[in-house]
């Protein structure tokens, strides 16, 4: 029987308690232009911020998931660097995707109207972004906000995964991995949402005001739902047996 | 268009339960009555996104719908798994942990996102409750039984899972995304979301083809027939809706 107070199990829920917040605090890194982006009216990637946290964390997740199940004796940190680069891989890809798209297609400089000067390259903003939009395209602050975010959604969903695979394989062995990758998928989803609701739409990476503003109420809204996922997590161990 | 009055929002929450619990429990016998009670749920889950999203999420109206087929999932494995012994118990517990969980994401997205939806908790509770159901519904009719040990390697190990997640949510959050606005009534999205259940039971026959052989039949036949009517009736509705849109007449040419 699995026990909820043994010392293994707690630090199994804190780790899933950790990783949830992880991917919380990921998706503020994401530069989410929603559907003003779209349309080329606000900075970032013109999709939802579900979409995007999720759809680069689902890719972390399948890399470390495939490295791990190739390489079982892998040490955790292998695991997580195999999901942060899927992840990383596919934000980027997404990134310069829609830069093609909004420089030649819809054809607009990049710029940011949170910010005078890009963080990074130090160039001039607000010369370039159009008078009634909140900038537009994916300046490289917001390219590489999002590398990180992804890179932090993608060692959260890994973390997870990793955790659940070492609980549920003595229990279960074959089904193991289906069942932590779709718990993995359940907390991941449930993970990215409430932050979504959080930034109500559109952000544009760590350089915005809204980032400090509300990263932490929702950190904290995703520790306690992340917390009792942990708890749920071990005890569908405990009725395994 | 205040004339029309609603189907309250219990008497849904009622059909919503009752339907998909029976619906869940009958699958043994009959595995498609797990994708009808899956239905009632969808329908009760479109209602209660429609409440809910009306006052505007901000991020898109899928996103409740991922939400609550998130908390769903946990909550339909937590359940199976503790009531391997006493089967029975397995889906009320899973309809009172999804609930419980929804809870408390309710409450924490109303004061500490502040979100400013009053209702919020409500909401939330009965979009978790109606998507365990769906899940359970779904899997139920895939796997011929709801048991976690039948379950598991007919839904999960497969990836249908996955599928279920995913039809099911859009069969919940269409309905509103597709109709929201101004001239959104209740009656037509309902109907939207009877035919949204159906394809996503279409869709589940197929699967349950694969795990249990001739019963898939039954389901795709009963998926499809529902489907044609439900979305004759939300045509039918969509035309009369139009019809009091355009009804108004053109602008007068000349000011009187």
């Amino acid at each position: 029987m699995v026990s909820l107070l043994d010392p293994t199990m707690l630090t199994n829920i804190f780790l899933i308690a950790i990783s949830g917040t992880l991917i919380c605090i990921a998706v503020h890194f994401i530069p989410v232009g929603g559907a003003p982006a779209a349309m080329a009216q606000a900075t970032g990637i013109g999709t939802g911020t579900v979409e995007l946290a999720a759809g680069s964390g689902l890719v972390g997740l399948l890399t470390a998931s495939h490295m791990y199940a190739g390489e079982p004796n892998a040490p955790v940190s292998l695991v997580l660097a195999a999901g942060a680069m899927g992840s990383m891989i596919m934000m980027a890809s997404v990134g310069i995707a829609c830069g093609i798209m909004y420089a030649y297609g819809v054809g607009v400089p990049f710029a940011s109207a949170q910010v005078k000067r890009d963080p990074i390259t130090g160039a001039r903003q607000d010369l370039y972004v159009s008078k009634g939009t909140q900038g537009h395209g994916v300046p490289t602050v917001c390219f590489v906000s999002g590398l990180i975010g992804a890179a932090l959604g993608g060692i959260g969903g890994a973390l997870i995964y990793y955790v659940l695979v070492g609980i549920y394989t003595p229990l279960i062995t074959t089904s193991a991995a289906a069942v932590a990758g779709v718990f993995t998928v359940a907390v991941f989803y449930v993970n990215s949402v409430i932050p979504s609701y959080g930034v109500a739409g559109t952000i544009e990476g760590f350089h915005d005001p809204k980032f400090r503003r509300v990263l932490p109420k929702d950190a904290v809204t995703s520790f306690v739902v992340s917390l009792l996922s942990g708890i749920i997590a071990v005890m569908i161990a405990g009725g395994m047996v | 268009m205040s004339d029309i009055k609603d189907v309250p929002p219990n008497t849904l929450t009622l059909f919503g339960i009752i339907g998909g619990l029976v619906g869940i429990y009958l699958s043994p016998y009959f595995p498609t009555a797990g994708a009808l009670g899956a239905m009632c749920a969808v329908v009760w889950g479109a209602d209660a996104v429609r409440r809910v999203a009306k006052y505007g999420l901000g991020t898109g109206v899928p996103s409740i719908g991922q939400l609550a087929l998130g908390m769903g999932i946990i909550a339909a494995m937590f359940s199976l798994a503790l009531t391997r012994s006493v089967t029975l118990a397995g889906p009320i517990l899973a309809l009172i942990t999804a609930s419980i969980i929804g809870l408390i994401i309710g409450w924490l997205a109303q004061n500490v996102i502040k979100m400013k939806i009053p209702v919020m908790i409500r909401g939330m509770t009965e979009i978790a409750a109606a998507g365990v159901l769906i899940i359970l519904g779904y899997s139920a009719t895939v796997a011929g039984n709801y048991v976690f040990a039948g379950i598991i390697p007919k839904v999960f190990d497969n990836g249908v899972i996955l599928a279920i997640f995913w039809v099911g949510t859009l069969a919940m959050a269409h309905p509103f995304n597709a109709c929201l606005g101004p001239d959104e009534r209740q009656k037509r999205l309902l109907y939207l979301a009877v035919s949204t259940g159906a394809i996503t039971m279409t869709l589940m026959g197929i699967a349950a083809l694969m795990t249990l052989g001739v019963s898939g039949v039954y389901t795709i036949i009963v998926g499809i027939i529902l489907w044609l009517i439900s979305y004759k009736k939300f045509w039918d509705e969509v035309y009369k809706d139009v019809a009091s849109v355009l009804g108004t007449g053109l602008l007068p040419k000349t000011e009187g």
